[in-house]
């Protein structure tokens, strides 16, 4: 994903979906079905410990992918495509992509698009 | 709404560097969850299939068992690039197999087909492990009623599974449709999962959504799984560690990572809701959702295993009467063997006595055959027979010696009745599992013995008993290392450090032990600098979460394990290393599976004995050579005892046990070499204690016990046994069971009699109290009985308040005297070897090397006791440590060319066929013998005969160093040259070229000659490896080991030595206290280092070979001295030794 990331704050359904964002001073709603997936992480090159016990969110991380609107634009208006990270335990948001033109300029290239196919090591 | 889940797919931590958790784990966690059943589906075997059913058993839910096995597909050679030929078999994908149960089939027939399936699996030789897509056909219907008798499950990891990779959709179809039409009806199902990796990856929900259309389309049933590697969330990043593990790479290199840490073992409401998201992505409504649910369920009960009537559990089964050769009932032909066996072992018994041993031979009969075990000790008995008539030596050890059966049997040589051992200690009423023989056999026969066992009952009937082999700190560390990447080297250096403590307890380690206080120190500094500097603290961590883990699984070294026709349906095997097969089952599965397991132990004392024996008969070949030789006793016709046979043969078993010469031995403590008595601990004791008769030993060897020693017998015992104090019983009743001991409880048997004596109970009843001592959650009912049975009977409070006080710190510690009295006949008959015949002893404890010391101890052995060593000779030597009458009839004994480093079997077969050799060239075209183990004879001298002899017609005077420079100028030998040579090259040339060499060389070091020695031999022959370092020890003033025993007690003194053992016995309190022995060349020194020495010392402890102590001289008894430890330095790092302030350091001559 880059280096891009930025702190989110999103509240969640009781299934734990995200239903509302708060970003950058403004909000959103979610405005069509959203994907999710997991995703490794090297957390051997990231941790400084991984004691018996502990371990949940060390091997992969927790990806949203959600199409939101502006609370309070008028029906009509485009949908924003966000990916989304949950970082347990501590359970902070952070965006780290957004499917904007705009911002995809800015962006730097995927790494890990999930669309991309991936080889299945034997 | 709450359901339960199946789970069909569970890797236990027995699937060798893939799972994480342990049986009773996985099946405590889907227990909570409200499970009523779960599978163990192990990697490639059954290997934790028993615990699983133990553990479900306990917890009250149905066990399923089933395997993960590889689907072999033929490719071409080439491609496959293993060069097997045109085709080669190469792994395309894996797949679950589950049994079926009784439910649905003839009972235990599911099993057996999956006992059988596996066995296949692990069918060639040369592997790969798995089934091709027709074995598997073949092998999934029960043979007798070809009903489906396994399920076979196709998921992601399937070859229809990984050809979803890449977006190809014709594919996995063709494949899917191979496998509906290869499966017989009712066979085959579609393991649906989900590891919620990311869109189209693999074991994401879009794979797991197109494995679901292929099976609506062919209308196989889909079942759902999440694939469990681990018990919990947290234990992921354990399964990347052993991904990296099997993959032998570090993380950031192996590419078949779990690509999410999603595979534990899920509730239900997450199963459930992984299930709705795949259906809702495939676009299916609730109906589809209900049958996935149904199905998984459908198959589980199917695969519902009944562990008595599917496995056979705990129903004890031996090989049939038939293969026995039994023409009547097993009790009935027990009753006539044992009878006829009195006559033989009790020949002078009569009236009372006899009646005595009768009452005790039916007791034992009763309880046999109330057991129904009498077909079991006929098995022995024949497995016993059968290795007496090969012949070679075995000895019955552990609690079988208890039994009078065993005794009349021959399975055990020990008199149970005259040493007082119980047979309710061996066998009761009270517990209906099979009982352990164990048989110690020569180590060099125990091979030969297996196949014999294998040919005598059928393979179908016998199979070696395997091992789990886990994870201990020092492997932990090093796979731990090697998953974070860190430097070989680096591992290596904190590797050497870990000393016998559990891989879980790394970071108390770290904190306690000396030896580990700079590594503690390195990960502090690491904390303190941040990332970057590498992942010291993330190593323990991750050595932490190995600890134990079972890594590969290897033959047992004794259990064989005896059926009747039907154990392949029971178990499944494996080719082991020696090549017979051997069960996926270990010693803790046998009971269970109610598997008869013998353990045929190799040891190699037996074969140093019995090498021993022939040696002697070889130099002296006639019974009065070898009387005189061992200076045995004589009767007055001038005849030597019945022991040793015409032709100089001694029979160990029939050797006198009051043989004063042998006991002066053992009292002198320099029992190096004796079996049990050589280490360092017990060398103490023996001082100690100064044995005077057969029982002393085997009361000796059972103090020598973890639980004597730690709740301080011993003590006590010498004291009473010296005299020094009184021996105390706690009631005179109790006199007779505990006088042998002088009051103090030592053996399993005294405390049987206690209970028997205090409580009235039976002995049988008294062994299962002794059983619950120690366990806190039995020990309180035990205590209790004790107490009030006790107080019945009349004895008072304090009486019973001290029998219990010893009895509860006995736990279940003691040793059972009966172990200790089989152990003492091999201890005994080392000892009488050693004391009569100690070159042909020692040559065979050279030969087959059986001890805790390095070999090249021994050789100092040999030398302390004026043993002549013989150097390697090209023509003297063999391929074994030979006895050899040297000048004045003295025996010495010959170096063997066998342990030549880099020396193949084929090129030392060679050698010796060929011998003698008249001169080098001789030897390089006869034996053939290339260069570079040419040179090394030469360095090691074996050549110097040779060149002796050809100065001798010359008047030559060049030397060794010239004569190995002359063998490294030698071209290097071609095929074609060598023909060549071999016509013509002959005769006198040989003499000419050794005989002529020039002489420029300076004549090599002693120091030098050593240092060879022990590179290409790995021991010092020519002289001590300390005597380079004479004047050096002079400078410090170093004490020697033979000087010692003439100080006063509790003098200062510095030692020094090569280190021969270490040890960390337990001890009392808990404290660690390391034995350090150093041999000097006059003797061995032990030095006991207790926690203040331990920390001065630091990582010298362990590491170092060279040492010099300072420690303060302990008297030990009237011939032993030992050292106390005060502190210790590396005698090779000469700057840091306290040498007195003089001129600058100077190091050992040459040697490092």
């Amino acid at each position: 994903m880059g280096t891009f990331s930025d702190g989110i704050d999103v509240v969640q359904t009781a299934a734990g979906t995200p239903l509302h964002l708060l970003w950058q001073g403004r909000s959103y709603t979610l405005a069509a079905e959203p994907l999710r997936w997991y995703e490794r992480r090297n957390w051997w090159d990231e941790e400084l410990r991984a004691p018996l016990g502990t371990g949940v969110g060390l091997v992969d991380r927790e990806v949203w992918r959600v199409q939101v609107r502006r609370d309070g634009a008028p029906p009509g208006t485009a949908l924003l495509t966000l990916d989304l990270v949950k970082y347990l335990p501590a359970e902070r948001w952070r965006v780290i992509k957004v499917h904007d033109a705009i911002h995809e300029a800015n962006e730097p290239t995927a790494a890990n698009n999930p669309e991309e196919e991936q080889g299945y090591g034997a | 709404m709450v359901h339960s889940f199946v789970h069909l797919h569970t890797a236990s931590a027995y699937s060798a560097h893939y799972g994480v958790s342990w049986p009773e784990e996985l099946v405590q966690a889907a227990v909570a969850d409200g499970a009523d059943a779960v599978a163990n589906t192990d990697r490639d075997g059954l290997y934790g299939a028993i615990k699983h059913v133990k553990a479900c058993m306990a917890a009250g839910v149905d066990p399923l068992l089933g395997v993960d096995l590889a689907v072999l597909e033929a490719v071409e050679g080439g491609a496959a690039g293993r060069g097997a030929g045109p085709q080669a078999l190469v792994e395309c994908g894996r797949v679950v197999i589950l049994a079926h149960g009784g439910q649905s089939l003839a009972a235990g027939a599911g099993y057996a087909a999956l006992c059988r399936l596996i066995s296949s699996a692990h069918a060639r030789p040369r592997g790969p492990v798995g089934l091709t897509l027709d074995e598997l056909a073949a092998g999934v219907l029960d043979p007798h009623t070809k009903a489906p008798a396994l399920t076979v499950l196709l998921g992601p990891f399937s070859d229809v599974g990984r050809a979803m990779n890449g977006r190809r959709y014709l594919l996995p179809r063709s494949k899917f449709r191979a496998w509906n039409a290869a499966m017989p009806p009712g066979t085959l199902a579609v393991e649906i999962l989900s590891h919620l990796s990311a869109p189209g990856t693999p074991l994401s929900t879009t794979h797991a959504v197109r494995l679901l259309k292929l099976a609506e389309e062919f209308d196989v049933p889909a079942v759902l799984s999440n694939a469990v590697r681990y018990g919990s969330a947290e234990d992921a990043p354990t399964a990347d560690v052993l991904d990296a593990a099997r993959a032998i790479a570090p993380l950031r290199h192996v590419d078949d990572l779990q690509p999410t840490g999603q595979g534990w073992l899920k509730s239900a409401e997450q199963m459930r809701k992984i299930a709705r998201e795949i259906l809702h992505q495939g676009g299916f409504g609730t109906a589809e959702l209900t049958q996935l649910w149904t199905n998984t369920h459908q198959l589980a009960d199917k695969c519902r295993l009944d562990p008595t009537t599917d496995l056979g559990w705990k129903k004890p089964t031996t090989p049939e009467a038939s293969v026995l050769g039994l023409t009547q009932e097993p009790a009935a032909e027990l009753w006539q063997r044992t009878n006829a066996g009195l006559s033989h072992r009790f020949p002078g018994l009569r009236g009372k006595e006899l009646e005595d041993v009768r009452v005790r031979l039916t007791t034992e009969l009763d309880t046999i055959n109330e057991l129904g075990f009498a077909s079991y000790f006929l098995t022995v008995a024949e497995v016993s027979e059968m290795i007496r008539t090969m012949g070679v030596r075995r000895a019955a050890r552990g609690s079988g010696a208890s039994s009078l059966v065993n005794y009349l049997l021959g399975i055990s040589a020990v008199d149970p009745i005259a040493n007082d051992l119980l047979f309710e200690r061996f066998l009761s009423r009270d517990r209906s599992t099979l009982p352990d023989i164990d048989l110690d056999v020569e180590s060099a026969q125990r091979h030969n013995v297996y196949h014999r066992i294998f040919e005598k009952f059928g393979s179908q009937r016998v199979t070696l008993m395997s091992m789990q082999n886990g994870y201990r700190a020092r492997g932990a560390v090093r796979d731990a290392g090697l998953a974070l990447g860190m430097e070989q080297g680096e591992i290596d250096g904190i590797a050497k450090d870990l000393w016998r403590f559990s891989a879980s307890s790394f970071r108390e380690a770290m904190a306690e032990k000396p030896e580990l206080r700079d590594f503690a120190a390195r990960v502090e500094r690491n904390r303190m600098a941040g990332m970057g500097e590498g992942q010291l603290d993330l190593l323990v961590d991750l050595t932490e979460r190995l600890d134990r883990l079972p890594r590969h699984i290897s033959m047992h070294p004794c259990g064989v394990i005896l059926g009747d026709s039907q154990l392949l349906n029971r178990t499944p095997v494996q080719a082991s290393g020696m090549g017979l097969p051997m069960s996926q089952f270990d010693k803790h599965d046998m009971d269970a599976m109610g598997m008869l397991k013998l353990d045929v132990l190799g040891v190699r004392m037996q074969s140093a004995m019995a090498y021993a024996v022939r040696e002697i008969i070889r130099l002296h070949p006639s019974k009065s050579d070898v009387v005189e030789a061992g200076n045995h006793p004589v009767d007055a016709a001038g005849e030597g005892p019945a022991y040793v046979g015409e032709g100089g043969h001694i029979d160990l078993d029939a050797i006198p046990l009051d043989d004063e010469p042998t006991f002066e031995l053992i009292r002198s403590t320099h029992t190096l070499g004796c079996f049990q008595i050589e280490s360092p601990g017990q060398r103490e004791l023996v001082g100690k204690m100064a044995p005077r008769e057969f029982n002393d030993l085997v009361i000796d060897i059972s103090l020598f016990r973890p639980g004597p020693m730690k709740s301080n017998m011993v003590k006590p015992f010498l004291e009473n046994r010296a005299g020094f104090a009184p021996a105390r019983y706690a009631h005179p009743d109790l006199i007779p069971a505990l006088q042998e001991t002088h009051g103090v409880t030592v053996f399993h048997e005294q405390v049987l009699h206690t209970f028997h004596i205090m409580t009235k109970c039976s002995l049988s009843e008294a062994d299962e109290h002794r059983r619950r001592l120690g366990n806190p959650a039995q020990e309180p009912a035990v205590e209790k009985t004790f107490r009030d049975k006790s107080t019945a009977n009349g004895y008072s409070q304090a009486v019973i308040e001290e029998v219990w006080e010893t009895l509860k710190a006995f736990g279940s510690f003691g040793f059972c005297k009966a172990h200790g009295a089989a152990f003492a006949v091999p201890t005994y008959q080392s000892a009488w070897l050693k004391a009569h015949h100690p070159a042909e002893f020692l040559a065979g404890l050279w030969e087959h090397d059986p001890g805790m010391y390095p070999r090249r101890l021994l050789v100092t052995e040999a030398r302390r006791m004026g043993i002549p060593i013989l150097p390697l000779d090209i023509n003297a030597s063999t391929g074994e440590y030979r006895a050899e009458r040297t000048v004045g009839d003295v025996i010495g004994i010959r170096l063997s060319l066998a342990d030549i480093y880099g020396l193949s079997g084929a090129e030392l077969k060679r050698i010796v066929a060929h011998q003698p050799y008249d001169s080098l060239a001789d030897l390089r075209d006869r034996g053939k013998v290339s260069r570079p183990i040419l040179k090394r004879l030469a360095q090691l001298g074996a050549l110097d005969s040779l060149q002796r002899q050809a100065q001798g017609i010359s008047g030559n005077t060049a030397n060794r160093a010239d004569l190995v420079a002359h063998v490294n100028s030698l071209p290097a030998a071609t095929p074609s040259r060598r023909q060549i040579m071999e016509g013509q090259l002959h005769l006198p040339l040989g003499e000419l070229e050794l005989g002529g060499l020039p002489a420029l060389l300076p004549a090599l070091t002693p120091a030098e000659t050593v240092r060879t020695e022990l590179d290409l031999l790995s021991l010092d022959a020519s002289a001590h490896l300390m005597t380079s370092y004479g004047p050096l020890l002079a400078r410090l003033g170093v004490t020697t080991s033979d000087r010692l025993l003439g100080l006063r007690n509790n003098s200062e003194v510095l030692v020094a030595g090569v280190r021969v053992a270490t040890q960390t016995p337990p001890m009392r309190g808990g404290k660690r206290v390391v034995f350090i022995s150093i041999d000097d060349g006059t003797g061995c020194v032990d030095a006991t280092f207790f926690t203040e020495a331990q920390d001065k010392s630091g990582p010298l402890l362990f590491g170092t070979r060279m040492l010099l102590i300072r420690g303060l001289t302990r008297r030990t008894g009237p011939r032993g001295i030992s050292l106390q430890a005060l502190e210790a330095w590396d005698l090779s790092a000469t700057d840091t030794l306290p040498l007195p302030p003089v001129a600058a350091a100077w190091g050992p001559a040459e040697l490092h």
